[in-house]
């Protein structure tokens, strides 16, 4: 009898494990914008400088040119558009289409 | 340390600083403000921005050190009433409307607050695109009735400015938490092609080649063409357009542009402009959600404040400024939102990536509000 309790609990051993692993396996799949906004905060630390050496003399200091976040950059919400995207195209324009009232509609919700 | 309160480091991301401590009452410090600028410390720009604070609050307390480095802010109370202040003209009315718009609900008594200077530039939103955008952006978590109105009286141009607008809007207790997760499709677009001291035929050669661009998608297309005249069309000359796409479920998408400002780079024809802005809008409606990308902030701060219930808001890709916004709204109020991206079918033809960002609000009421 002991031992039919033990065959039947087994799956039970360490359950929290397993689906911490299972969570966490997730978690690195999707791509996480959560991770992306709140994870890591790129700040501004002035010894962290890119600095190149001329003639081993000088030190060129180029404070934050390169860096993503600008600390003293311009305070503006404009959000900047993807150059990338030609709307002459036609393949650009159709990737809109559905989104106005003249494209298609999903099948819940046509009239016609 | 604690009597410090939150510590930022530069000048970036002022207002939404001073914004946030004002709504939480957590007090900020603002160190290495252009520190290493050949002209280090505030420009006029924000010192006006810190004076307009000043008048709607009581009580604030601002210290800035001698060079202007550092900035201290301890928030006074949301007073509110009547409010004039002329907007320094390095940055146009929007960039202190932005601001206004997220503190107006939360005063003590309705703010009428008369705003002077620059009414459209390139860098800013312009006062047009928050009155057409922003504006439905707050209705829909209730605020508004009567004399909510943002009012353009006298136009003004970058650089010279002379305009004048006139936003009222009335006090509210607590925000309604919302559910907009579809936008529904757009049944129309609207617009305004402005000009001042320039030919009025300008406006009308926007409208035609915007027209040309977004009749490949829908009929219902009106642009409004504003031309205004004499002490109304302030000090310098300029042209631009604001579009406003539409949605089924009162969605707003929008984009703008605005003439390069006089003596300052290459002129543009209202040709290119109108198309261009057309183009503009196309790439807004691309990214999609709810609320476009100017008022996605906006929107992310209601959510926030709204009553212990959750609020849901599909948004398109988040913008730089959003982002640090939510890492803001972190610091100051605590709150992580729940952050999903919406990959579109692959024969649903709705644009790129959305995002459906959810969280439960702090429960903030408006503490200010005079009981009646």
């Amino acid at each position: 009898e002991e031992e039919g309790e033990k065959g039947t609990l087994k799956w039970k051993e360490g359950l929290q494990q397993k689906a911490s692993e299972a969570f966490l396996r997730h978690q690195e799949a999707a791509p996480n914008l959560r991770k992306l906004v709140y994870g890591s905060v790129v700040e501004a630390d002035d010894s962290e400088e890119d600095k190149e050496e001329l003639g081993g003399l000088f030190r060129v200091s180029r404070p934050q040119k390169s860096k993503k976040f600008k600390a003293n950059a311009v305070d503006c919400s404009r959000f900047i558009p993807d150059t990338s995207h030609n709307w002459d195209l036609e393949e650009m324009l159709n990737s809109i289409r559905d989104c106005f009232v003249t494209g298609k509609w999903e099948e819940s919700q046509d009239a016609a | 340390m604690a009597s410090q309160g939150l510590v930022y480091d530069g000048c970036n991301f002022f207002r939404q600083r001073l914004v946030l401590s004002t709504l939480s009452g957590k007090r900020v410090k603002i160190k290495n403000i252009r520190s290493k600028d050949d002209d280090p410390g505030l420009r006029d720009f924000e010192a006006s921005f810190i004076r307009l604070l000043d008048k709607v609050t009581n009580g604030s307390r601002i210290e800035i050190n001698q060079t202007g480095t550092v900035l201290f802010y301890q928030p006074g109370l949301l007073y509110g009433g009547s409010v004039e202040h002329d907007c320094n003209q390095q940055r146009s009315i929007g960039y202190y409307l932005e601001a206004l718009l997220m503190l107006a609900p939360f005063m003590k008594t309705s703010l009428k607050a008369t705003l002077r200077g620059v009414t459209n530039d390139p860098v800013d939103p312009t006062v047009d695109l928050l009155k057409s955008t922003a504006l439905p952006v707050m209705k829909k978590f209730g605020i508004g009735g009567d004399g909510f109105e943002l009012k353009v009286v006298k136009r003004g141009m970058a650089p010279g400015g002379g305009g004048e607008v006139v936003f009222t809007c009335p006090v509210c207790r607590t925000m309604r938490p919302v559910q907009l997760t579809d936008p529904g499709k757009i049944k129309r677009i609207r617009g305004v092609a402005y000009s001042v001291r320039v030919s009025p035929q300008m406006a009308n050669r926007i409208v035609e080649s915007a027209r040309g661009v977004l009749n490949q998608f829908l009929p219902d297309i009106y642009i409004h063409t504003d031309h205004m005249k004499g002490a109304n069309s302030g000090k310098s000359p300029g042209f631009g357009l604001t579009l406003v796409a539409e949605t089924l479920n009162g969605s707003f998408l929008s984009a703008e542009m605005s003439s390069t400002p006089q003596g300052q780079g290459d002129p543009v024809l209202p040709e290119d402009l109108g198309r261009n802005c057309a183009k503009l809008l196309l790439e807004e409606i691309h990214r999609g959600g709810c609320v476009d990308s100017s008022n996605q902030s906006l929107a992310l701060l209601l959510m926030t404040l709204g009553q212990q219930d959750v609020s849901k808001v599909l948004l398109g890709p988040l913008s730089p400024y959003t982002i640090e916004f939510l890492r803001h709204i972190r610091d100051f109020f605590q709150i992580m939102f729940k952050i999903e991206v919406q990959k579109p079918f692959e024969d649903e033809r709705k644009g790129g990536d959305k995002v459906l960002m959810t969280c439960v609000g702090v429960g903030y009421s408006n503490i200010n509000k005079t009981l009646k």
